[in-house]
């Protein structure tokens, strides 16, 4: 039971693999391209902005503001029991890309689209994942 | 040349409409059906199809469905249940756009000799699968193991579908004001209609104030935002217009189609607040020559009740951001100014991905009902298909023969 009660963790795809890496160092880097300088997420070998397959990982602000968001009332996974309400966000961030998280810091009733934050990290397990907390804008 | 300008094919296009008609259409035993395999309930409606048309199996010779996300060839099976070989047959995976794609495929294929007579169809078993066993219910998670995913998502606390369109009710909600009061609209007049629907799954009236007092699964959505969890299968079948004039049921006419997949990903761009019902909604009016303020009643996907608002804004039948005002002013209800999912729709009757909305489409277009579930003097429906990661949508518009 105790295994079913441990928070998933990430299972990294090869392409994704520098992505967990930089954050397990507290460092949130993101997919981009050589020839275009676009960034994109999630990590994938070919720039889906010109096709370039010269892609590297370089770090990003960390800073952005969120998109949207959602509220989990039901415990859909029975690690999360006794953590709902939690927010799960969409995070547009200033580079461009959007990415999934939670928003911490912060009553659930009080995150707003548009709302600035910024990145923290947070440890489960033998991972790090990042998440986002309000900022001033 | 922009080889993306779709303008010199249009005539290709309009060539398809009214070309092929449905002829027979049919449900299987809806809601919950213990016991019964989701292969087992589409070949029942496929059955009952066959039958409704006044046709043989032996008839058919095209299968196109989409099987249940975990088997391989679904087509293959179904084809072989109903003791048939096939000139055309194959499984669809666009989630609940596949249901009016396959109308559209089948179309084209007869109208270029691939086959004759062609079923349409799709079945699940999701209450019996989620809701049967105790076991069941405790493993019961909205998406099968294949579209799980394995990082950005899980390790946030983000599973199923529910929090996947609920980012874009939340987006919506910020940009345009809309209120949970509109969603509740949707939920109470879909009610409604399935009241008047022996067959659909629930039976008991809802109020506002029912809708309001549900418990919140992932907020903006409550439970009455969320379509059911049903055993439910769907059939049609299609052929030449010119040959269903001597069947059994009047034809309904297949007037026009569309397809758009937002395949850059829900979470790109605007495509949460503005979805391909847009692109695919201009395709089929074009094809079928005719726009928005024709329909006279809608048949939309409504997976969760936010999505038969947007949708109904990106069709037209009012301006983007305004579909608040236009659910909450009892348009959507039978009598009122665009009855919609007029059997209950997925939140209320059954869920089938789309099917049912299909098979409700051609009863209205059929005029067979009695009063109290006939929209009056109804000549041209609009049926909406969305599924596929959120993103693939597909158009059928249906006219009266």
């Amino acid at each position: 039971m105790s295994e079913v009660k441990q928070k998933p963790v990430p299972k990294p795809a090869p392409e994704s693999a520098p992505y967990w890496a930089a954050a397990r160092e507290g460092r949130l880097s993101l997919p981009k391209c050589e020839d275009c300088g676009e960034n994109w997420f999630p990590p994938s070998r070919t720039c889906p902005h010109c096709l370039s397959s010269r892609v590297t990982f370089a770090d990003v602000s960390g800073r952005g503001k969120v998109y949207s968001f959602v509220t989990f009332h039901r415990v859909y996974h029975p690690a999360f029991e006794g953590e709902t309400p939690y927010v799960v966000a969409l995070i547009e961030l200033e580079e461009g890309p959007r990415l999934l998280s939670n928003v911490v810091g912060i009553p659930p009733e009080d995150v707003r689209c548009e709302m600035p934050v910024e990145v923290v990290f947070e440890d489960v397990g033998d991972a790090t994942i990042p998440k986002f907390r309000p900022r001033q804008a | 040349m922009n080889i993306a300008d779709l303008s010199s094919d249009l005539n290709a296009a309009r060539e398809l409409r009214d070309y092929c008609s449905v002829v027979g259409t049919a449900t299987s035993r809806l809601g919950r059906v213990p016991g019964v395999s989701s292969l087992d309930l589409l070949v029942e409606a496929i059955r009952n199809a066959v039958d409704d048309a006044g046709l043989k199996a032996s008839d058919i010779d095209g299968v196109i469905c989409r099987g249940p996300d975990e088997s391989y060839s679904h087509h293959q099976v179904v084809a072989e249940r109903l003791g048939i070989n096939a000139r055309f047959s194959t499984t669809l995976t666009n989630g609940g756009a596949s249901q009016i794609l396959a109308i559209a495929i089948a179309t084209m294929a007869i109208r270029f000799g691939l086959a004759k007579t062609i079923v349409c169809g799709f079945g699940r078993d999701t209450w019996s699968r989620t809701h049967a066993t105790e076991e069941a219910r405790v493993r019961n998670e909205t998406r099968p193991a294949s579209q799980r995913p394995r990082e950005f998502g899980p390790e946030y606390g983000y599973f199923g579908a529910t929090a996947a369109h609920g980012f874009g009710a939340t987006r919506h909600m910020h940009l345009y004001g809309t209120t949970r009061d509109d969603f509740g609209a949707i939920a109470t007049a879909f009610r409604e209609h399935a009241l008047r629907n022996p067959d659909a799954q629930m039976k008991k009236p809802l109020s506002m104030e029912d809708y309001h007092a549900a418990r919140m699964i992932v907020a903006p959505f409550g439970m009455f935002d969320c379509s059911l969890r049903s055993d439910a299968a769907g059939a049609v079948i299609v052929t030449r217009t010119d040959r269903a004039k001597d069947m059994r049921r009047p034809p309904v006419l297949i007037k026009g189609f569309g397809t758009f997949n937002n395949t850059r990903g829900w979470f790109n761009d605007d495509n949460m607040v503005v979805t391909a019902a847009k692109q695919s909604g201009e395709a089929a009016y074009r094809m079928a020559g005719l726009g928005p303020s024709d329909v006279d009643t809608a048949q939309i996907y409504d997976c969760f009740t936010y999505m038969v608002l947007t949708q109904l804004e990106d069709y037209g039948f009012c301006k983007k951001g305004e579909g608040g005002a236009f659910v909450s002013s009892g348009a959507l209800r039978l009598g009122g100014a665009l009855p919609c999912n007029t059997s209950g729709g997925q939140l209320s009757e059954s869920h089938a991905e789309g099917m049912l909305q299909i098979v409700e489409g051609v009863r209205q277009m059929r005029h067979l009902y009695a009063p109290e579930r006939q929209v009056k003097d109804a000549e041209i429906a609009l049926i909406s298909g969305h599924g596929g990661n959120q993103v693939c949508h597909s158009t059928l518009i249906l006219g009266k023969a």
